[in-house]
């Protein structure tokens, strides 16, 4: 009996040791850790579609500003974007009064601007005020309108600051990630002479610039290129205590296309790659050994992308033939047949060969906070769908047509962006689908700029397909849609009031949720807000596509992450080995 | 110098009209830039109506229209919705890389298609002539941009060339003659795509203007009287065939710079191509206008160019 125990211990001890040798020697076979000792010096190349349009963090809407910006400036709390949660980063740590409406934050003593300046208090209070001016009006501005009001800030002494929220505000701390710091001393004058909008352009002098992040500015060649050089006085350090960031130079190069970027890339004149679709993907696949790089396919992206139709008041906007389509988008059970008949494994296999997720609702897999997998995808059914067309009183012709209650045809168009080739396919994807169920549908594609006009404007389209990426996996991200009012609500905007008990739920969920501290019972909210979007569908999310990543084997602590900016995200500890 | 002042007016009016034409086709276009920024959820519509207004973009044609006039007397040409920055300062580095790719390929092609083009005349309907004529048919028949995608293939297959840029990204720390001969091995893909593109229209013209004269009768007398058939060619012939080439010098700058744009985004050189592109699909209004103007005044550099050589060679013009 002893010896059988015996022999058990040593049984489990010897399974337990072969696990811990097998998951280490998985983690050594695997991707680098996050976090190894990196080498300092060396330079690293990567391309942005476009050219960054401004270096003010007040200004930036675009990806490609945001991405150099991100490089060399820092925030207060920071969202780890592998983790998806804050933590300290200029504020040291910070405490939350008990009414959850004051936000006291004790920043890091010592800390330098990129000039050799040091950073304190006056600082933030300095970039709020600028972040806050109307008259400034920066596109970040209404971040920080909370219930109709804007937050205070207000400067306790050197090295503490205190926020004061309007109200409640779950995601307040998720909110400091997005503000860099700006350094008072060079920009006071700037913003005090009412020329602030004019500084810090892309073609300004190195000389104009100073950040708190691990690079500053080096050179920007019109074009062509912007060079970062390591920032001397950057106050991050390693395990070792060595001072980050690892590199010596980080370079954009401007490549306008995303095939273009293949090539620089396969060419070897960039050393990692983003933001590239399934079909390169194979083709970077092929050549992964052959051309020293390794690539990650991380699994769903916070995008997207869905169906949706026109459910706009059209009273004086002279579309009759739209109007009178209404009635069929207006039942849900329509809708429910639509997203029935929509085969979503079709289009994850066809469109994103296979790397990309089917979608419920508008919370991605990638999303692993706020995720309901309790909502799975409509699962594909032409007899369930005809079966709602049948109890909303649609019925078929002897050719197969469908037609409505007073014996119309169905037909109806359906509108893409041309500058998205995957919405394109599943645009012809769906129109397949739906010809199963006797509808007759027409792809139209505009360009991106046509199209947002008939969205927002004109409201001349049937039906839609676009695709939103949060920038955050908060919900709080969502608040612009979902509720009524909401700017991008986008299948009936200016709606003055919720006009389906549903949307009245919506509005309520996503407001309560928005002032609701606890997470699991903002969750709970937030659960059923997926619900009622996957039930009721004011949307047909369809997919969310991977987030496919590259990088040569020589980058070390390569760690991507589904949050933007997907690879530069640790830039401070990236190194070259 | 009436002659040069009247053609120099006929430019400006010609400028003046694409001017507003340009500005009347973007305002017919659907959308504008701002629609797009509304499409972004982080950003409300009050703050997109703010910078609307900012920009002047609510206000009428006309007004929108003479604002840019004294923007443009002013030589920033309007401010970049995009970029927040006057229009002016964009361009101008830009321009520079444009003309520099240009004006090369526009060289190169000249001083391929004259001597071939002299060549293949002089040997009217040998093999060598047919050839150029099947050569010179068929990258006719190929559109510039597959001939740019075959050179862009040629490039990433062998490593020949670099897949695009104007210099490496290791370009700061070469030294200078590095500097030169990287400028260079940048350059030579983009340049000869151009050149190929531009060839066979000039040696056609070349050929023709020198068949034609050389049978005219003073090249037949000229032959009798023993004069050499290489001074014949370069001496009497070429000149005589001057003036119908100097007219298409102008007509092959409208080539070149129609090309530039395709081959400058396909291969990544930072002309005006690239800057246009993302204008025009972010509707970025200025910045389209001026990098359309931009072109015109090449283009009408150009052809004013051509207009003064062809007055200074051909004394007929002179005397009209």
């Amino acid at each position: 009996m002893r010896l059988s125990r015996l022999s058990g211990s040593i049984v489990a001890a010897c399974l337990l040791f072969a696990a811990i040798a097998a998951a280490t020697l998985a983690q050594s076979a695997g991707k680098a850790t996050p976090n190894e000792l990196g080498t300092p010096g060396g330079t690293l190349t990567i391309a942005l579609r476009s050219e960054p349009k401004t270096l003010n963090p007040a200004f930036a809407a675009d990806q490609s500003s945001q991405d150099v910006i991100y490089c060399m400036n820092a925030d207060l709390i920071h969202i780890n974007r592998e983790s998806q949660r804050t933590e300290p980063d200029l504020a040291e740590s910070w405490t939350v009064s008990r009414d959850g409406k004051i936000y006291t934050l004790h920043l890091r003593r010592g800390v330098r601007f990129s000039d050799g300046q040091p950073f304190t208090a006056d600082d933030v209070i300095f970039s709020f005020r600028v972040y806050l001016d109307a008259k400034i009006d920066s596109p970040q501005r209404d971040l920080l309108i909370i219930g109709g009001k804007p937050i205070s800030v207000e400067k306790i002494d050197a090295y503490t600051v205190r926020f004061i929220l309007p109200q409640r505000y779950a995601a307040a701390e998720r909110l400091f990630d997005g503000f860099p710091i700006l350094p008072r001393h060079l920009l006071q004058n700037a913003y005090a002479e009412s020329s602030f909008s004019k500084a810090w352009a892309v073609s300004a002098s190195p000389s104009q610039f100073a950040g708190l992040g691990p690079f500053r500015l080096a050179e920007y060649v019109p074009g062509q290129r912007i060079v970062l050089e390591r920032n001397p006085y950057y106050w991050k350090r390693d395990a070792a205590g060595k001072q980050l960031p690892y590199l010596d130079k980080l370079v954009f190069l401007f490549v306008p296309s995303e095939d273009a970027q293949v090539i620089r890339f396969l060419s070897g004149d960039t050393d990692v790659l983003d933001r590239f679709s399934s079909e390169n993907y194979s083709v970077l696949k092929a050549r992964e050994s052959a051309k020293r790089f390794h690539m990650d396919d991380l699994g769903a992206s916070l995008e997207y992308n869905f169906l949706f139709f026109n459910l706009n008041d059209l009273a004086g906007k002279n579309l009759p033939q739209i109007a009178a389509k209404q009635a069929w988008f207006a039942d849900v059970r329509f809708r429910q047949a639509v997203s029935s008949a929509i085969d979503r494994a079709a289009i994850v296999r066809l469109v994103y060969q296979g790397r990309a997720s089917a979608l419920a609702a508008q919370v991605t897999p990638g999303n692993k906070l706020w995720l309901d997998p309790a909502i799975k995808p409509a699962s594909h059914s032409v007899q369930h769908a005809r079966d709602l067309l049948k109890a909303a009183g649609f019925s078929w012709r002897a050719d197969g047509s469908l037609v409505d209650r007073g014996g119309g045809p169905v037909e109806f168009s359906i509108l893409t962006s041309s500058s998205n080739a995957q919405r394109a396919k599943i645009a012809t994807l769906i129109q397949s689908d739906l010809s199963a169920l006797g509808m007759n549908v027409h792809v139209v594609t505009l360009d991106f700029s046509a199209m947002a006009d008939r969205l927002l404007n004109s409201f001349d389209y049937e039906a839609a397909i676009m695709g939103l990426a949060d920038g955050d996996a908060d919900p709080n991200t969502e608040m612009n849609i979902w509720p009524s009012s909401g700017g991008m609500h986008i299948w009936h905007l200016n709606e003055q009031r919720a006009v389906t008990p549903w949307e009245a739920e919506l509005d309520r969920l996503m407001n309560q949720q928005l002032v609701t501290l606890d997470y699991p019972k903002r969750r709970q909210l937030y659960d059923r807000v997926q619900q009622i979007v996957a039930n009721q569908l004011p949307i047909i999310c369809l997919a969310s596509p991977d987030v496919l990543v590259a990088a040569k084997d020589r980058v070390g602590n390569f760690s991507p992450a589904i949050l933007e900016p997907y690879v530069l995200w640790n830039v401070d500890r990236l190194y070259v080995r | 110098m009436k002659f040069l002042a009247r053609r120099l007016l006929y430019s400006l009016a010609i400028l003046l009209a694409i001017s507003f034409l340009s500005f009347l086709m973007l305002q017919w276009a659907p959308g504008d830039y701002f629609e797009a920024m509304r499409m972004n959820p982080r950003v409300s519509a009050q703050t997109v109506e703010v910078l609307r207004a900012q920009y002047g973009a609510n206000r009428t044609f006309a007004a929108r229209y003479v604002t840019w006039m004294g923007s443009l007397a002013r030589g920033d040409l309007g401010v970049s919705f995009a970029y927040g920055t006057p229009v002016g300062p964009l361009l101008w580095p830009r321009a520079r890389n444009t003309l520099l790719l240009t004006g090369s390929s526009m060289i190169l092609s000249w001083l391929m298609a004259v001597p071939l083009g002299i060549w293949s005349a002089a040997r009217k309907g040998a093999l060598l002539d047919r050839f150029f004529s099947f050569a010179t048919s068929t990258v006719l028949a190929v559109p510039d941009l597959l001939l740019f995608l075959l050179l862009l293939l040629l490039a990433v297959r062998t490593g020949w060339f670099p897949a695009g840029g104007m210099v490496s990204s290791n370009f700061d720390d070469l030294s200078f003659w590095q500097k030169a001969g990287d400028v260079a091995i940048h350059f030579a893909l983009p340049a000869l795509g151009l050149a190929v593109v531009a060839l066979p229209l000039l040696l056609r013209h070349v050929r023709a203007a020198m068949i034609e004269v050389l049978n005219a009768p003073f090249i037949r007398a000229a032959r009798g009287h023993g004069i050499p058939p290489w001074r014949l060619l370069w001496r009497y012939a070429l000149p005589a065939a001057s003036n119908p080439l100097i007219s298409l010098l102008g007509l092959s700058i409208a080539t070149m710079l129609s090309a530039s744009l395709i081959v400058e985004v396909i291969l990544s050189w930072p002309g005006l191509g690239p800057l246009m592109i993302q204008a025009i699909l972010a509707r970025d209004v200025n910045v389209v206008i001026g990098v359309v103007m931009l072109s015109s005044v090449f283009l009408l550099a150009g052809n004013l160019i051509a207009d003064v050589l062809l007055f200074a060679s051909d004394p007929r013009i002179r005397v009209e």
